[in-house]
């Protein structure tokens, strides 16, 4: 085996991390103004968000995943999610860029 | 042993060698240690089971709680002992799983690796599953990878290149192979080829330390949801450094990854999702999008009011008619009735809670309907609608995911700020909050909308909607400008899901949970208000006997107190301060309180379907002088913006402490009171 060409300048992880910095809204739009396939910035910020560089919450017009106080719908919401029927998928995933402890 | 990024690594469970003469876990009896290692969900299972024939042997590994399957492999090419290692989506563990794979690949003395590790990729996702194999290239390992999947990928117009792909990963043998089909010609021949050769190792990413890939096992955002904590700057700059060479090396093994992908895959036909990214183009577009986001909640609404009406309405009659006459005859029997037990049960009790109850056809339309927006994939473009307005006016980005939880239940909207990393953008967002318009005010808002506005009812709730999110934004500059002006910028980006038929048992079991919160709302806080004001209204404070009996009781008495402020918005009535004076433990006691005290009021008609709504049209007419339209749509407004309930109360004392808790109710009191000025004096020129 032999090693494939060296990249040159900074790859896909960091150009999607600057797409994410400098504002762009949706994977789409990072995936066009990256000229990165879709399903390789997907893939990137799966790596970015294992790096600890960018944090991903899922949203569902439910309760929050970390609990809801004195809610009256608490408990039927805690339940959900050990009971929801396999298939759901999370309506919106959030991705925010994680800023340095500076 | 060092990490790459030079830390020291945590403690190694002690594996066996591999070719130790079969030292506890795998038992090779001389033969070669085949290694199967790939992603979760690409069929590495699958293909163990097509090379063992299904026979493998399960259990822990050594020191581990871990699940470690082997087998036998007997091919004409090839005799070996194979492990199924667990599913990692890479050599930086995050989990016990990935920890024991990094454990079994990454070994400072060669002889206790596996002789061949063939690499599961999956061909209808190449690029995520892909940066394993990279990594398991970098170590002293003889590798070969076997593409699976191949039909879902065509099934997704894509095809993938074996030949190409191995090309650009240095020469790797890389074998298709379909397991599930017992597909699996050619892999054993290319292992057998592996085993003849040397283990290749590629130069290491740049900061990758001695090899081993793992940083550390610890979650990298474990601190979040903290703010961030000064500490020593030597030691940030270090970290801050680490983390450098971190990301450094992850993008060189990325570049090969999208390398590698796009020089192996090939686009067969158009995607089948084309028309997904058509519809998107059009629903999150500036322009566009906010408008069919309007167009959407303009429908729920009104599917809402017309499919449940004609429900609610034999609901209504059920209640007032058998269900009250009933339980009254039957305390009669028992020597109960004209009793204060026949008063609390049928006009307390049964008015009340029964009277919210039949709404319980209005929120099930209403809920069916949302998880049908949320399943299908339409709210996650909402949220991106709604995000971009929030940009434009200066608020945080993912504030808007406590606003989302908001509409639901204000209480756990105010919970789910906890995710903002910033105190100041947290205090501003639970500040807010109380300001969506949660599911308990669409009680009050189908009540008063269906009493005085007839069809139009479903135009007047997507109004009071609409009027929520320009509430948000209000309250929000008004902050802004105020009290929070220093906030600074958050970057936030959403992945939208592909649409997808929502699938009916799903919509059911989302609908039935969410129903059944309110039911439980409803047998629990309600009943106690209800017992509340029914003791309250018992309580008669002397005077005109002979008058309205609710009116000269406690209750009577302590809305009264509170009418001549709602004057000047046309509502100035105690039957409508009352129930909004009860409306702060819940919003739903708005609505049984009315239907509780007009009871009280007028036992003798309380078997009359929709007398409900008779009563209040005569009240707002009196107490508007005529100007019923403005006096109503003033007390929506008034209902939206005053303080939701005790428990979002509660909760927001619970995040930014009673200071702020008092500063949002009185901004919500001031905003609701003025806009409702407002809104019946400018009305009542107009009409």
């Amino acid at each position: 085996m032999t090693p494939p060409a060296e990249p040159a300048a900074a790859g896909p992880l960091r150009a999607v991390l600057a797409e994410l910095r400098s504002g762009t809204r949706t994977l789409d739009e990072v995936s066009r103004r990256t000229g990165l396939p879709r399903d390789v910035v997907g893939a990137a910020v799966e790596q970015l968000v294992r790096l600890g560089r960018v944090t991903s919450s899922t949203l569902g017009s439910g309760c929050p995943e970390d609990g809801c106080g004195t809610c009256s719908s608490g408990t039927s919401c805690a339940v959900r999610s050990s009971r929801a029927p396999s298939g759901r998928r999370p309506v919106l995933v959030a991705l925010s860029v994680r800023r340095p402890a500076r | 042993m060092r990490t790459a990024s030079g830390t020291k690594a945590p403690a190694r469970p002690a594996v066996p060698s591999c070719h130790g003469g079969g030292g506890g876990d795998v038992v090779r009896d001389g033969k070669p240690v085949v290694a199967l290692v790939g992603s979760p969900n690409v069929g590495k299972s699958s293909l163990f089971n097509a090379v063992t024939g299904a026979r493998r042997s399960v259990g822990n590994w050594a020191g581990t709680s871990v699940e470690v399957g082997t087998g036998s492999w007997r091919a004409a090419e090839l005799d070996a002992v194979v492990v199924d290692l667990p599913g990692a989506y890479g050599l930086d563990p995050l989990s016990p799983d990935e920890e024991l794979t990094r454990d079994l690949l990454v070994r400072p003395d060669p002889a206790e690796l596996p002789d061949v590790v063939v690499v599961v990729v999956s061909a209808a996702d190449l690029a995520r599953t892909l940066y394993l194999a990279v990594q398991v290239l970098e170590q002293p390992l003889r590798v070969v990878l076997a593409v699976t999947m191949a039909d879902v990928a065509a099934r997704r117009g894509i095809e993938v290149d074996a030949v190409a792909l191995g090309a650009a990963l240095g020469d790797v043998p890389v074998v298709p192979v379909d397991p599930r089909r017992g597909r699996i010609a050619g892999l054993a021949e290319a292992v057998g080829g592996a085993l003849a050769g040397p283990a290749a190792r590629w130069p290491l990413p740049a900061g990758s330390g001695d090899g081993d890939a793992g940083p550390d096992t610890e979650t990298p955002d474990a601190d979040l949801g903290k703010d961030a904590d000064p500490g020593d700057d030597a030691d940030l700059a270090a970290a801050d450094l680490e983390e450098d060479v971190d990301l450094a090396a992850a993008d060189r093994r990325f570049t090969l990854v999208a390398a590698a992908t796009a020089a192996a895959t090939r686009r067969t036909g158009s995607r089948r999702t084309d028309w997904s990214d058509r519809v998107d183009r059009v629903v999150t577009s500036p322009v566009v999008g906010p408008l069919v986001f309007l167009l959407v909640m303009w429908a729920v609404f009104h599917l809402t009011t017309r499919v449940a009406a004609p429900v609610q309405g034999a609901l209504d009659t059920l209640v007032s008619g058998p269900v009250s006459g009933g339980v009254r005859a039957l305390l009669g029997t028992v020597g109960l009735g004209r009793t204060w037990v026949e008063g609390l049960l049928v006009d307390g009790v049964i008015a009340g809670v029964g009277m919210l109850l039949t709404f319980v056809p209005v929120m099930a339309v209403m809920f069916a309907l949302l998880a049908v927006l949320e399943d299908s994939g339409y709210l996650a473009r909402a949220a991106v609608v709604t995000d971009r307005l929030m940009r434009a006016v200066g608020l945080p980005g993912r504030a808007f995911l406590p606003l989302v939880v908001g509409f639901g239940c204000n209480v756990p909207g105010v919970s789910a700020t906890r995710v903002l990393p910033n105190a100041r953008q947290r205090l501003l967002t639970v500040l807010l909050v109380p300001f969506t318009s949660c599911s308990a005010r669409l009680t009050v808002y189908v009540l008063v909308a269906s009493s005085f506005f007839g069809r139009h009812a479903g135009d007047v709730i997507f109004g009071m909607y609409v009027l929520s999110i320009v509430l948000v934004v209000l309250a929000g500059l008004l902050l802004r400008s105020t009290l929070l002006r220093a906030l600074g910028t958050e970057d936030l980006v959403l992945d939208l899901p592909r649409y997808q038929l929502p699938m009916p048992r799903l919509l059911l079991a989302v609908t039935w949970m969410r129903l059944s919160a309110f039911l439980r709302t409803a047998g629990g806080v309600i009943v106690a208000t209800v017992v509340v004001v029914w003791a309250l209204s018992a309580v008669q404070l002397g005077g005109d006997r002979s008058g309205d009996r609710v009116q000269n009781s406690a209750y009577g008495a302590l809305a009264a107190t509170a009418a001549p402020v709602f004057a000047p918005a046309g509502f100035g009535d105690w039957h409508a301060t009352g129930a909004l004076v009860v409306g702060f433990v819940a919003k739903e006691a708005v609505v049984s309180s009315w239907a509780q005290t007009y009871a009280t009021d007028q036992p003798g008609d309380v078997a009359r379907p929709g007398r409900l709504g008779e009563s209040l049209r005569a009240d707002f007419a009196r107490s508007s002088g005529g100007h019923v339209t403005p006096a109503v749509l003033a007390f929506l407004v008034f209902l939206l913006g005053y303080t939701p309930c005790a428990a979002t109360l509660a909760a927001q004392r619970r995040e930014i402490g009673t200071r702020w808790t008092l500063v949002g109710l009185g901004t919500q009191l001031t905003l609701a009171w003025t806009l409702a000025v407002c809104v019946f004096q400018i009305g009542r020129l107009l009409t």
